[in-house]
Parts: C-alpha cells; structure tokens; sequence
C-alpha cells in the first residue's frame, strides 16, 4: 500500500530547473565548471536534479522514474539515496572518492536548500493574477526600462515611458514628483508606488 | 459580446456517464437500481453498487460504522483489481494498513491484490495537507493522474473544515467538483454531531452540504432502553440497533426504507434487512 505523507504538486520541470542551477551555483558557479573543465558534469547533474524532484515531489515509484527518464532504476536509485553530507565533504575538502553518486548528493544538497529556503515552490505570479492585483503596471514599467543604466535620471526615464498611464495616471506626470536620481528599477517602481497612494 | 457556454440537451448525450454500479461489497448494492426495458415492460434492475462516478456522503454520528463501510468499500474495490485512493484526515497510515488488512481476512479477500490497489494519502499528520485544500487537491490529482485511480474515499471530509465550519460547503463544493472532474466514483466520510436528530437535515452531513453531493448514506444507532424497544427489535436492553438509509440519489433509483445492520465482531458491515420486515420477524 503506497502511502503519501508530503503534499505533492507544483510543476516538475521548473523544479528541476531550479535544482540543476543550485546544484551548479554549490560546485561555484558555471564559471568554475569551465574553469576546471567540469563541464561534463552537466548531462549527469541534470538527470540527478530530474530524479530528486521526481522522488520527493510527485509520487513516482524508482520504476516509473526510469521510464520517465531513461535510466535504469538502479541509477535512479543511486541518485535517490546518495549519502550527500559524504559528497559535500568529498566536494569541500577533496580527499578520498566516496562510493556514492555524485552528481546525486549534490542535487540532494540543492533540493534541500532551496527546499529550506521555501524557493522551490515559490509561486510564480502569471499575467492574469498580477492584472487581477492591480500590480500589472510594475510589469510594463520594467518592461519599458529594460537595458537602462542605472542610477538614471528623470529625462531618460520620461524617455522610455512616455505615454505610458500607470493606474489610469500619467506616468510622466508621476516622474515629475519623484526624486532623482534613480538609484534601480526597484526604486523606481517603489517610488512610483509611493506616488500613486498619495 | 460576451460568450456564453450552453449545451443543447441532445449535445450532451456522448458526454453522459453510463449507469451502473461500482460495488462496495455490502448489501447496499442491492438498494440502488435502474429502470430498463423489458418484453415492452418496464423492470426494476438493480445497479449493483454506487451509481458510477457519483459522489456520495455517509454521514453518522461517532461508532455508526462510517469508517469501517469506507474501508470495506476500498478492500472490495482494491480486491477487483480497481484503484482506490484513501485520503485519511483522522486515523493515520499505518491504522489504516493494519484495519484493511484485518477486513480481508474477514471478508476472504486477497491482501496482496488490495494492498497493491490502494494509495494513501495521509493528511492526518500533515497540516499543510489538511489545511490547505489545494495542496491536497494537488497531491490528490497526482496520485489519480500517476496510479491510475478510480475510486476515491475521504475519511473524513469534515475533518477539512473542523473549526471553520463557516467553510463547510465551500469546501465539499471544491471536492465534488474535483472529483467529477477526474471522473471519479467518490465517498466522503461526513461526521454528525449526536446532538443532530437522524431524521434531520444535518444528519445528512450538516449545514446543508447534502445538496452538494450526489446522494447521502446515513448511518444511525439507537441503544435499546425500555422494555418495549426491546420487544419490538427483539434485542436485549442495553443493545444497539444499528440503522442504515439512503437519503436522496440524484444519479438512480435507490430503496427509500430504512435497513437494519449490524457490525460483526470482525469489523464487517452487514445489512440484514428493511426495518419493517426486521420488526415483523
């Protein structure tokens, strides 16, 4: 009788995605892979990231995991229950090889931080929601700022959102009250912000 | 101008489900039925069990025997080789293993075929999945999409709205909705406070949830006080009388009367017969 005692859900491959980066940002960044030309690392981290997600975020048995993956069951397995405290002394410290899957203990590691973190579900907001928020605005905002130098000043800014109305307001009308320079984009939506409520 | 989805009666004829009867292994099978055609007479056909894909309520107060014909109906279908996803919001995992594997020695039912149709989903020691429906929607649609699940049990579905009774409706509206979208055959264990007489609206699951779903199977018991009950239900004071109906099927026919059961020692429900014909015996 299979029992289930975590709730399942969320989109799989994102999660993955998301998994595979951590995995890469805990051996240093892609920089580093390159660097040491570790670059073949990827294929096999990729698949580790696939396995734990699908191991502890659906409800797939080792053998429909392999399916789903092509791999054997026994390398899904490997992954699965890799000792990852021995793999992150072996990646931190060096020394002797542990007899685990690698690629496997480092995407435990990753699952478990973000997993820590709550980064892993965090859900994203998709176009209706924020509409239906009244927060579409921030959305066009970043769009038309997108590849600006900041800090920026106010005429560039009026230059990429002229004619642009935020909450039925001008937004150049809303430039005009706020202070300069703008140190980011996340001042600036936090500044127009402060505008449209006073 | 804005679109209006409408069906015209006869578009929706492919989409129908066909009528007939998931068992559950009891003689409530019996109780449902069908009308068809005959020799150019019409017969009254037995369904055989639960109308398909219906969502149905047993609601009774506590010791009424709601769990045990929830997990009966489970170890049957499990034991035909169907998929059974039991959602537990009270009794944990591993009680329910061991009360479904007692009911199939008793019932003389494969263990190894029950235990390997059966999924659990344990919302009993996880808030996340008792608090928040569409967690557990979500792992619900997991376990229905990836194990191939026909048949769906919550035991029980006012253990999702204990202390936010306000929501009641909102939330079994939100779990019939999610199973008729899965077509699936669905039981929801509904508890009855004692303080709500059996021939009340509330024993069907209270604050108006009965209108929800599909149809309500209440379970009552009465302890058998006077001289009089005794001689009338021919059991001795101090006994119980255990009493079955089902109110209301908007999928088939069903027997309106009340029907005497019993549990037996083993735990197994047993419909004996109409209260009426009981008493006359």
């Amino acid at each position: 009788m299979e029992i289930i005692t975590k709730a399942k859900g969320g989109n799989v491959d994102e999660m993955a995605e998301k998994v595979f980066m951590e995995s890469i940002r805990i051996l240093g960044g892609l920089k580093k892979l390159v660097e040491y030309r570790n670059l073949t690392w990827l294929p096999s981290l990729a698949e580790a990231a696939y396995v734990i997600v699908l191991r502890n975020e659906t409800i797939k048995t080792y053998r429909e995991i392999a399916e789903t993956l092509g791999i054997t069951e026994q390398t899904a397995k490997n992954i699965a229950t890799a000792d990852e405290e021995k793999v992150k002394s072996y990646i931190m410290e060096g020394g002797e090889r542990p007899n685990e899957h690698i690629a496997g203990g480092i995407a435990k590691l990753a699952y478990k931080t973000l997993k820590q973190k709550g980064e892993l579900e965090k859900i994203e907001i998709k176009e209706e929601e924020v509409e239906a928020l009244g927060i579409d605005w921030a959305v066009h905002v970043l769009a038309a700022i997108k590849g600006m130098d900041f800090p920026a000043e106010k005429e560039a800014l009026k230059e990429r959102l002229h004619e642009m109305k935020i909450m039925g307001k001008d937004a150049e009308e809303i430039l005009e009250k706020i202070e300069y320079p703008v140190k980011s984009p996340a001042e600036l939506l936090h500044k127009i912000k402060e505008k449209l409520h006073d | 101008m804005p679109e209006y989805k409408y069906h015209e009666l006869g578009d929706l004829a492919k989409e129908a489900p066909k009528l007939f009867g998931i068992p559950t292994g009891t003689k409530l099978d019996e109780m449902f039925f069908k009308i068809e055609e005959e020799d150019g007479a019409l017969v009254k056909k037995p369904l055989g069990g639960l109308p398909y894909l219906s969502v149905f309520n047993i609601s009774g107060i506590p010791d009424t025997g709601k769990s045990l014909f929830a997990e009966q109906f489970a170890a049957y279908q499990a034991s035909k080789g169907y998929k059974v996803l039991f959602v537990t919001v009270e009794s944990p995992a591993n009680f329910l293993y061991s009360a479904i594997k007692e009911k199939c020695k008793a019932l003389s039912l494969d263990f190894d075929e029950v235990e390997k149709n059966i999924v659990v989903i344990d919302a009993s020691e996880e808030e996340e999945l008792r608090e928040n429906p569409k967690a557990l929607m979500e792992t619900m649609a997991y376990a229905i999409k990836e194990k191939k699940i026909t048949n769906v049990i919550i035991d029980s579905i006012t253990g999702l709205y204990e202390h936010k009774e306000v929501m009641a409706r909102q939330i079994v509206r939100q779990f019939f909705n999610f199973l008729k979208k899965w077509r699936q055959t669905g039981l929801f264990v509904s508890q009855k406070r004692s303080a709500q007489a059996s021939e009340s609206v509330e024993a069907a699951g209270g604050l108006a949830v009965a209108h929800i779903v599909d149809g309500t199977i209440v379970v009552d018991k009465k302890l058998i006080m006077s001289q009089r009950e005794a001689s009338l239900y021919k059991k001795p004071i101090g006994d119980v009388i255990r009493l079955i109906r089902i109110d209301g099927c908007r999928l088939s026919g069903h027997d309106s009367r009340t029907w005497v059961f019993e549990i037996t020692e083993l735990g197994i429900v047993n419909i004996i017969a109409p209260l009426a014909e009981y008493i006359r015996r």
